[in-house]
């Protein structure tokens, strides 16, 4: 009798529990991401969608507000100023630099206007038009010029599992709306599956308009080219991040933060791990915290190692970088930190593997650098990565917006 | 055809196999096909499956090959079965490669690329089950032509400067002569220099190996020396951890050794005339 009693009441605690997790987690619902999906821009006509913002080399200063409008059109440009209290002032404008049709598009047209001279951890308010018509007013904030503290989303894989792709959105977006030290997401690679597929392409820039915060809120986009991304689109569609045919770089984030990002789709042995050498020698005195992003890992918690492996690694322990992000395997992984190919506590940590969607692996969990204090798991995920002056956080934030994995990292 | 022979290609047989139940450490490219239809703990059993298959079927072609069991027992058909089935699973491999990677131009050449992988054991499931000379003609042929495969996919993909390439290059150089960042830019110059170079001779020797009537011994030598060594690059760029890339990769070199030395049988044989 008594357990009889107790059962509505069982019920009632699960049935809020789910409401909660409702609440917080909307996307988990089908019927909301339809929703959402069906209010995401139109394309193939002249108005602006798909919009983006990109971050390359100096973020602080500079930012690339990037669109597609499905025809030729004319009267391109975007209109922004300094967000104040007193609603938009749309002061500035500046037509795209750069346009142009996608390679093996129906028609549909890439336009990048290149912002420059901006101020550092300033908030833009901005508005993309194209032939009269008019985007939603949107807003991104610059990255610091000062060693404040901020935050940046890191993830790969979104090339499969389209609804799961659209709810890592959402949640990146909510992520986004409720911290304004969140400023930038950098994409691990493989957006889609076919780097030459225009229809793709376009499918994953619609749903990148979910990553848009409810407030209009942008998290600007540091582009890495995963083994999916081959073709001239990736190029179109991120503005040749990084120059023609070799698409890696560094972006200085802050003065004590750095994330160097590579393209494991070209030599990872010749001019790149020059150009490596010399830009790691360059910036390891200069930050605090020295991070670099690359599509195929070195240390793999599902597949072989890649040429990174040879190539890089033993860079990555010269110049004692503080935290490598992989792509990939689509599963979640956090290595011990190795040095000379052991767990070594002055070594590097590697983590990853891609959950913006794809379906996720098995991880190799018998790995001898995926033993604890590491971890693997597989669950669609996105790992957020706080930047300050006494530590590093990081974190693996779940589709329900529970955490996988954490750890926290010292200045060296 | 000589039983010396037989035995040659049921070894690369077993290597070749061995070398890819080796490389199941990773994702194959049937499991990454299957994945967002079938799920992760299915596509990590059917590689695992594969694998065991791979390790028992490599000990059973050997333990048969002393048997020589006739083709109509039960041990024979069971032969036949395992060949069949390890040419079905490089066959397979590439084909899910070419589909996992649709528009990219290296991927693309993997179904003739790997011909020699998977005919090496078609080859030797008509030899051993096919005495007839006529045969002999037909099978010399499909390796033949086999190598062509991997000689054009290889050479395509060297001729469109294939970056992996570049670093079995550079890597190589580097352990051979010494790591060296600043030579890091010059040595992918020269990797990039020499691709087109190693394409060239390698639509050349296929055209010297498909000439009709003419068997030149010296070519097949040469495709087997340049077989074994890009095979070994894979061990010479990343260290000899990497065996399996060269294991299953070893009919690159294997059948146009297996050719050279057929070839050579016949022309001292004393049939010959």
């Amino acid at each position: 009798m008594k357990l009889k009693a107790l059962f509505p009441l069982t019920l009632l605690f699960f049935s809020s529990l789910s409401s909660v997790s409702g609440e917080q987690a909307p996307w988990l619902d089908k019927d909301y991401l339809d929703e959402r999906t069906r209010q995401l821009a139109p394309t193939r006509t002249a108005a602006p969608s798909q919009w983006r913002v990109i971050w390359t080399k100096e973020p602080s200063t500079r930012a690339t507000v990037s669109w597609t409008t499905g025809k030729k059109g004319s009267g391109h440009r975007v209109r922004y100023g300094v967000r104040s209290s007193s609603g938009p002032k749309l002061t500035e404008s500046i037509v795209p630099q750069r346009s142009g049709a996608y390679s093996s598009a129906n028609g549909e047209y890439f336009h990048h206007a290149r912002l420059s001279e901006l101020s550092p951890s300033t908030t833009y308010d901005f508005q993309i038009e194209s032939e009269g018509n008019r985007s939603p007013l949107m807003h991104f904030t610059t990255a610091p010029a000062d060693d404040r503290s901020f935050r940046l989303l890191f993830g790969g894989d979104s090339r499969t599992g389209i609804n799961a792709r659209g709810q890592v959105n959402l949640l990146m977006a909510d992520l986004s709306e409720k911290d304004d030290e969140l400023i930038g997401f950098a994409h691990g690679g493989d957006y889609i599956v076919s780097g030459r597929n225009w229809s793709q392409w376009s499918t994953w820039l619609s749903q990148h308009e979910l990553t848009v915060a409810k407030s209009g809120k942008v998290l600007p986009i540091i582009p890495t080219r995963g083994n999916h991304d081959g073709g001239p689109l990736y190029d179109e569609i991120f503005d040749t991040p990084g120059g023609k045919e070799k698409n890696y770089f560094f972006t200085r984030i802050s003065p004590e933060v750095a994330l160097v990002t590579l393209n494991t789709e070209i030599s990872a042995g010749g001019e790149q791990r020059s150009w490596l050498a010399q830009t790691l020698a360059d910036l390891r005195p200069e930050v605090r915290w020295l991070l670099a992003e690359y599509h195929r890992p070195a240390w793999p918690a599902v597949k072989s190692p890649g040429a990174a492996k040879k190539f890089w690694v033993p860079l990555f322990e010269k110049y004692n970088m503080d935290l490598v992000v992989e792509s990939d395997g689509h599963v979640i992984k956090r290595t011990v930190p190795i040095r000379n190919e052991k767990k070594d506590p002055t070594g590097i940590v590697y983590v990853g593997e891609g959950g913006l969607g794809v379906p996720q692996r098995s991880p190799k969990t018998d790995r001898w650098y995926l033993q604890k204090p590491g971890m693997a798991g597989a669950d669609h995920h996105v790992m957020r990565i706080t930047f300050a002056k006494k530590s590093m956080d990081y974190e693996v934030v779940l589709l329900d917006q529970s955490k996988a994995d954490s750890m926290t990292f010292l200045p060296r | 055809m000589q039983q010396n022979l037989i035995w040659f290609l049921r070894i690369l047989v077993v290597i070749q196999s061995l070398g890819y139940a080796a490389k199941l450490a990773a994702p194959s490219a049937l499991n990454s096909y299957l994945l967002g239809s079938m799920g992760g703990s299915f596509v990590s059993g059917l590689d695992h499956s594969v694998w065991l298959f791979l390790l028992f079927s490599s000990a059973a072609l050997l333990v048969l090959g002393f048997l020589r069991p006739a083709a109509s027992s039960v041990l024979g058909k069971v032969d036949f079965a395992l060949l069949g089935l390890l040419a079905l699973w490089p066959f397979t491999l590439a084909v899910f490669s070419f589909l996992n990677n649709m528009g990219d131009a290296f991927h693309a050449t993997d179904p003739i690329g790997h011909a020699v992988r998977f005919a090496a054991p078609l080859a030797l499931i008509l030899l051993s089950f096919n005495p007839n000379p006529l045969w002999q003609t037909r099978v010399d042929w499909l390796l033949r032509l086999s190598v062509a495969g991997a000689f054009i996919g290889h050479g395509l993909c060297a001729w469109w400067i294939k970056p992996s390439f570049i670093d079995l290059i550079v890597g190589t150089l580097d352990t051979l002569l010494g790591q060296d960042l600043a030579a890091s830019v010059s040595r992918q110059a020269f990797a990039e220099a020499s691709l087109p170079v190693i394409a060239v001779q390698d639509f050349i020797l296929v055209a010297l190996l498909l000439l009709p009537n003419r068997k030149i011994r010296t070519v097949a030598m040469w495709m087997a020396i340049w077989g074994f060594v890009t095979a070994m690059s894979r061990m010479t760029a990343y260290g000899w951890g990497n065996w399996h890339d060269l294991a299953l990769r070893i009919c690159n070199g294997g059948i146009p050794l297996f050719l050279w030395y057929s070839w050579k049988q016949n022309h001292t044989g004393p049939t010959h005339s």
